[in-house]
This record gives structure tokens, sequence and C-alpha cells, in this order.
């Protein structure tokens, strides 16, 4: 995470997301899938092939491609297929886009009921009897029974969450790296899923995306920065009112 | 009053010349060039990050000093910072104090700057590389006896007051930073942080206690911290490859 300044001198706190060896896997049409619309799988972040059986091994040596850590799919409209095999960039996306992130969050083990949930405990002291942070009471007398999805102690974090609605402030096409508003779930070197935000003030947001993807041995030169209007580029001088 | 040797150089014979002495080149070049500053936000701070996270950062910190001119200074300093200000008449806002922080890595590192004005203590923290500020000029550089100036809360208010129209101290391209080891005085306690305690290792403050309170202090020394190999982090190596990248960006 870094600190950005804009042109009118706030700053803003973005986290750096690098887009390592992402490659399309899979054509998933949607009868096969039975949903909505057709998916695609994408791979990322290349891994030894050795230690996995030859079945999980398909996919990968189906689309010519080195095995992959992690497989995710995509829903996609027809008109945005692509070929499986391709690899994918950072410049997919353009400054100015709204994207959603999802990761697992940073496992903190098993947890007490204050940190997991948020209780209020009990006080530390006024004749309190090795009661300091349990739950108390968990279901009242007529119920009989404790519902289910109780909130009690357990097992907290690594489990997949997304931050909504996270402007793209900037794009390294050199070292594929992504600049993101705010903070992200998960730890640092976490792998990481992007997509275009399905938040509805965000709908209209992508002008002139590229589409279905950036290719880079087409007749596009992208500069090695892409900077949205709004920040402050370091070249420029210092701002004044 | 001769000496013999002179009656030789005086004397009818020519044969014996004596050379003079060969003149003594001190070069300041190359002592001006030996001597290097590296600001501490360049070296990166020891974890599980990726290495090419901090050289991208880099690359964004030295386009702006290519740009803005970030002078050399250290905890002790006194500095006068003008940054833009879109409430102020003029626009502009400039503030002089003395550095006691400096603190943060990369692009988010920040120092704090102390004066006394009309009674009341001032302090503010400025990012250095926030492209508000206009110009950071270093009126009086030197270091003082400690990393961190924060007992000059507690300490008596003189030291701490700077005119915000002094005029910069000149200096020639000495050598050395000055080290200016001057003890302070301070208020009577209670002080904010304990400060005759080992663990802030303060060097700058005349203690004027009695023996008793210090020798109670000692009780919470650690001395085995000084021998913990896990807490070593050695940056000469990372200093100098830094060193070299940051100098060969700035000199194009």
């Amino acid at each position: 995470m870094m600190p950005m300044w804009t042109k009118s001198g706030t700053k803003h706190a973005v986290t750096l997301l690098k887009v390592e060896d992402c490659h399309v896997l899979r054509y998933v049409s949607k009868e096969e899938s039975g949903g909505k619309t057709s998916k695609l799988l994408v791979g990322g972040k290349n891994a030894s092939p050795f230690s996995k059986s030859e079945s999980t091994m398909e996919i990968f040596n189906e689309a010519g491609v080195p095995r992959k850590q992690k497989v995710t799919t995509f829903n996609v409209t027809d008109d945005a297929l692509i070929k499986p095999g391709t690899p994918l960039y950072a410049a997919h996306f353009r400054p100015g886009q709204f994207v959603d992130v999802t990761a697992k969050t940073v496992g903190k083990g098993f947890q007490g009921v204050m940190k997991r949930w948020g209780f209020k405990g009990q006080p530390a002291s006024h004749g309190q009897t090795k009661t300091h942070r349990r739950p108390g009471a968990i279901s009242t007398n007529k119920a009989a029974k404790v519902y289910r999805g109780k909130k009690m102690p357990g097992k907290m974090g690594n489990i997949y969450r997304t931050s909504f609605g996270l402007k793209v402030w900037r794009i390294n096409t050199k070292h594929n790296i992504i600049y993101v508003n705010g903070s992200v779930p998960g730890h640092k070197n976490c792998l990481v899923k992007v997509k275009d935000s399905k938040l509805p003030t965000y709908k209209d947001c992508n002008k002139n995306p590229p589409f279905p993807t950036f290719f880079a041995d087409g007749d596009e030169e992208l500069p090695e920065d892409l900077y949205d209007e709004d920040v402050f580029q370091f070249t420029d001088p210092s701002v004044t009112y | 009053f001769f000496t013999s040797s002179y009656r030789f150089s005086s004397d009818e014979k020519p044969g014996k010349f004596q050379p003079p002495p060969k003149p003594v080149i001190i070069d300041k070049q190359k002592q001006r060039e030996e001597r290097r500053f590296l600001s501490p936000e360049f070296i990166p701070p020891r974890g599980r990050t990726d290495p090419l996270k901090f050289f991208i950062e880099r690359k964004d910190m030295i386009q702006r000093r290519k740009v803005f001119d970030i002078p050399e200074f250290y905890v002790g300093s006194v500095l006068a910072v003008t940054t833009a200000d879109p409430y102020a008449s003029g626009k502009t806002n400039r503030f002089v104090g003395i550095c006691i922080q400096r603190g943060g890595k990369g692009l988010g590192a920040t120092f704090v700057l102390r004066n006394v004005i009309e009674d009341q203590g001032v302090e503010i923290c400025y990012d250095l590389y926030n492209p508000r500020i206009h110009a950071i000029e270093v009126l009086k550089l030197e270091k003082r006896l400690d990393d961190n100036l924060m007992y000059l809360r507690d300490a008596l208010p003189e030291y701490s007051t700077f005119d915000m129209n002094m005029k910069p101290v000149s200096r020639s391209d000495h050598d050395e930073v000055p080290v200016n080891t001057l003890q302070v005085r301070m208020k009577p306690k209670p002080w904010s942080k304990r400060w005759e305690r080992p663990k802030y290792n303060i060097k700058g403050i005349k203690f004027e206690l009695p023996e008793k309170t210090m020798k109670e202090a000692k009780k919470w020394s650690q001395p085995w911290l000084e021998f913990d190999m896990l807490r070593e982090y050695d940056t000469s190596k990372i200093e100098e490859k830094i060193w070299k990248e940051v100098s060969e960006e700035l000199k194009k």
C-alpha cells in the first residue's frame, strides 16, 4: 500500500496489485455450466507441475499453459469470449474504472467471541468471577434451544471476502501493476480476483475499455504508466491554489 | 641566528641544491564525493514485501526529487517549510521549526517540526513527498545526540523556540555535519513519558533527578537486547545498492 496525491492536493491510500502470468484456461458454455451466462476459467501465477495428478493437469495441458496456482471462473457474455491460452495483462483495466476485489482474508485462527463478532464482554472488576470475555447468554428460555448460526467462538478469517467499488487510479504496463484505491482483503502477496464492479452507481463508468481484453501482440502501443486524469504525476511542478 | 642548514642554502656552492618541500594537495572534490547521505526513507524495512514494490516506489520518489529539491537534514536541524494553503492570504503558509522526528518509509515519509509561538508549543507533521510543499529550506543543519527529540515537549520552552524570520546559518561544504552536544534542562515532573528509563536511551537531557530515581529507572534496563541476533538488521549492503541507483538516476 502506498500514498497517492490528486491534482487538488488530497492524499489517498492505494493498494498495488500485480498481474502475474494470467492465462485463460477453458471456455464453459451456458448449457454446460447450467448458469445464465457462459463462463471462462482463468488461472493465475505459475506453479510447479510435479506435485499434481495427471487428471488435474489436463486443463493446463489442453490450453498449453504451465500449471497455475489458482483457477477462478468469470461469468462472461457471448460477445466477450476469449480463446483459451491467451495471456491476460494489467492493461485489461484502465484508470478511471471501478473494480471489485475478492480475496481470502487474513487468517486469525481460533478466536473468542469479542474479537470475532464484536461482543462487549463483561466488566473487568466489580465482582465478576472468571467472566470477562465470555458471550454470556446464548438463547432465551422460551426457545429451549440454540438457534442455528448463533455467534460463538471459532476459526476467524481465511474466508473469501470482496471490497466493492474500488477506483483504479493508475496502471503500470511494464510490470503489470494495478493501483487500486483503498484497502483490499488478504495478506501481503496473496492471490486476488479483480472484476468489473457490479454496483449500480458504476454501471456506466467504463468508457471504451479494451474489449474483449488487451492483446500484447496487437497494434496498440501503450506508455509505461497510465494515469487517471485526477492523479498528481511526480513530473509536474508542486500544487498551487 | 642561523642554523647550519641555512648556511648551506646561502653557500656559494651551487651543487648542493635542496628542492623545496612537496606541497600537500587536499583534493576537496574527492572528500566531497566520499561523504554520502542517503535519506533514511529510501532504506526498505524488514518484511515479506516484494522488492519490486520498493523499486517502483523509489522510481516515484526520484521523479519527485528531480522536480523538487529535498535537502539533506537530520533530526535536530532547523527547517522552514512553505506549503500551499487554499485558505491563507497569498495562498502559501510558512512554518519554521526544529525537526524532532523523521518517520515512515518510501513515499509516505514524514517529519515533525516543533516551535513555540506566543507561548504555545506547535508541532506540525509534514509529508516529504506531498506535492503541496513548495519549498524546504534548511536554516541550520546539525545533528543532536538522539534520533528522536520528543522529550522537547517536557523540556523548558526556550529549547524549542526559534524565530520565524530566522536567517539561514551559513556553512561551507565541510565533511562532517556538526553534532550539537546540548544537554537540555527539563520542566519538573510529571512528564509525558518517563524519559529517564533506559528504553528511550536519551543522551541529550541533563537529568536533575535524585539518584534514587535514576537507580530505580535502571531496573527496567534490558542489557540482553543489544546481543539479540534476531533484531539485527544490517543495512550497509542494501544502502550501497540503493545509493548507487539513486545517485545515477539523479545525475540524469
